[in-house]
């Protein structure tokens, strides 16, 4: 979302504010009725004349007053922005109960009341913090497993040549032959079959031995493991996401705090404490999860841009992150989507399952994490 | 000299309960909704708010739905202050201390990302989700997609006459 800083002079200042309206007539020919509204009393700058409050849920600006048929601030047509706007910029009572219900206490760091927005706001929304290569799992050349240096012949990140293997530009490599250092091709003996040949035309035969399908899932033009998101045995399928409220009150800029129940627990380490996480991640070849800034400005993001899910990181999943809702104390619902099906999953975030089962790979502990850092984690 | 919502609340302490309404505010007074109408508390929110801009300070919000209105019962330490919406049309008034007089609002604003929403400029400004998360969701059409500040000012009859969403509130159109 994007929008200009409120400033606190022009907050203050006194305005006068000069409104065209123009009447809906099949033909317009009416001329511009100027009307200066003074807002002496008012520190608010108004742009739209809302016509009269309308009716609850219709009619700002519409035939009830503001200025004629069109709805106030419009310019001909009935269609205009305000014409549903309930005449009051869609304020109301407040008093129907959201989903989730009613917050007892408002709780994190308890936030200040303030209606200044952020200096730099980004057209993306809010970044919530900087990625850094920890956030994605730290790719050490060993979390890849397969990628020993007794594989690959010599293959360590400095036999490369000008360190193009680093860990954080796995996927970046620059494969054109003229930069990769040919030099280091001499160390390379014990490639198996020859599949690590220079070819004739000069090209480096990459297909073979460096099996990619080794790496558990791809890798982005970021330079990120993008895990494929599995489906488990235990998930059920085909979950209507049109019965669905995929935008409830909460899932909204402000959610961190808006979230109606019991948050900020989860997350906050530097890896998991479920007891499964450490063999496990080992196997997965990944050392750390997304960590809560990236989901937080993921869900941002998502919001700003009216979303309805974030894709999970280093994951294909789709979490539909307005589905999610807290079980009890320590669990979480949530709908999520994979290739096209929208499964209805639980997790308990203290024991670290899905579906009552244990991740079945990284991906899945991703997902996990995700939901539970959406419904327990700390506000950014 | 404090704004008039503040300035309600200041009478009303300086007079330990017998609460004066400024002038102004007394030509403006609305009578108080009919003492028959059925009242249910929604919620009771512990929070923060802040008075004539000043800092944050701890507050509990009582939610009340009374017959067509709710009404929002700030108590900040020994201040009360309480906000009377109304819809169909909407309107919003204030009533300070032991008053029973509402007075109609000027203005009103909501920043989304902040939780907040401010009444009479930043005479009063409280932190509740709560209101926001049931703007919202009751408003799923397009009007509130990607809008994080609102703010709506009242004419002399109580009722909108002008709003602005975000940047348009900065907007001129002298």
């Amino acid at each position: 979302m994007s929008g200009a800083l409120i400033s606190s002079t022009s907050w203050r200042r006194r305005n006068s504010l000069v409104l065209a309206l123009m009447l809906a007539a099949p033909t317009i020919t009416s001329p511009l009725a100027a009307l200066a509204v003074s807002l002496d009393a008012s520190p608010y700058q108004l742009i739209a004349r809302g016509g009269g409050g309308g009716g609850g849920r219709g009619g700002g600006g519409g035939r009830s007053g503001g200025g004629g048929r069109s709805g106030g601030g419009d310019f001909g047509g009935g269609r205009s922005g305000f014409q549903n706007s309930g005449g009051a910029g869609g304020l109301n009572r407040g008093a129907s109960r959201p989903t989730g219900g009613w917050s007892q206490s408002v709780r994190g760091s308890a936030p200040s009341p303030s209606l200044s927005r952020p200096a730099s706001r980004p057209s993306g929304g809010f970044s919530g913090g900087t990625r850094t290569s920890a956030d994605f799992g730290n790719r050490t050349p060993g979390d890849f497993g397969n990628r020993t240096p007794g594989d690959g012949g010599n293959r360590t990140p400095s036999a490369l040549g000008a360190g193009d293997r680093t860990p954080g530009s796995l996927g970046s490599i620059d494969r054109t032959p003229s930069s990769f250092d040919r030099s280091n091709l001499s160390n390379r003996t014990g490639l198996t079959n020859g599949d690590r040949s220079l070819g004739a035309d000069g090209t480096f035969n990459r297909n073979g031995t460096l099996n990619r399908s080794n790496l558990n899932g791809n890798v982005n033009r970021d330079g990120q493991r993008v895990f494929n998101g599995s489906v488990g045995n235990n998930w059920s399928r085909d979950w209507n996401v049109n019965n669905v409220n995929l935008s409830p009150g909460w899932a909204r800029p402000g959610w961190g705090y808006a979230r109606p129940w019991g948050t900020g627990w989860y997350g906050g380490w530097a890896t998991p404490a479920w007891g499964w996480w450490g063999a496990n991640a080992a196997l997965w070849g990944i050392s750390s999860l997304a960590s809560a800034a990236v989901i937080n400005a993921a869900v941002d993001s998502a919001v700003a841009s009216n979303t309805t899910y974030i894709v999970v990181p280093q994951t294909t999943y789709q979490l539909l992150y307005g589905t999610v809702q807290p079980s009890g104390s320590q669990g979480v619902s949530f709908l999520v989507q994979v290739d096209g099906n929208t499964f209805n999953l639980t997790a308990d975030c203290n024991a670290g399952t899905v579906n009552g089962a244990l991740p079945n790979d990284a991906a899945q502990a991703e997902l996990l994490n995700a939901a539970c850092q959406v419904a327990y984690g700390s506000a950014s | 000299m404090p704004p008039p919502l503040l300035r309600g609340v200041l009478a009303c302490a300086a007079l330990l309960g017998s609460c004066l309404m400024p002038a102004a505010a007394q030509t403006q007074s609305q009578p108080a909704p009919s003492s028959a109408a059925t009242s249910k508390v929604l919620y009771t929110l512990a929070t923060q708010c802040s008075l004539a801009g000043g800092p944050p300070q701890p507050c509990t919000v009582e939610a009340i739905n009374e017959g067509a209105t709710t009404i929002y019962r700030h108590r900040i330490g020994p201040q009360t202050i309480a906000v009377r919406i109304t819809e169909s049309p909407v309107t919003m008034a204030s009533q300070s201390g032991t008053s029973k007089t509402w007075v109609p609002l000027r203005t009103a604003g909501a920043l989304f990302s902040t939780n907040t929403i401010c009444f009479n400029g930043r005479e009063l400004c409280v932190v509740n989700p709560n209101y926001l998360n049931s703007v919202r969701e009751d408003r799923q059409d397009l009007r509130l997609q990607g809008r994080d500040l609102v703010k709506v000012h009242f004419g002399p009859d109580g009722r909108v006459d002008a709003s602005c969403y975000d940047s348009g509130c900065e907007a001129d159109l002298r």
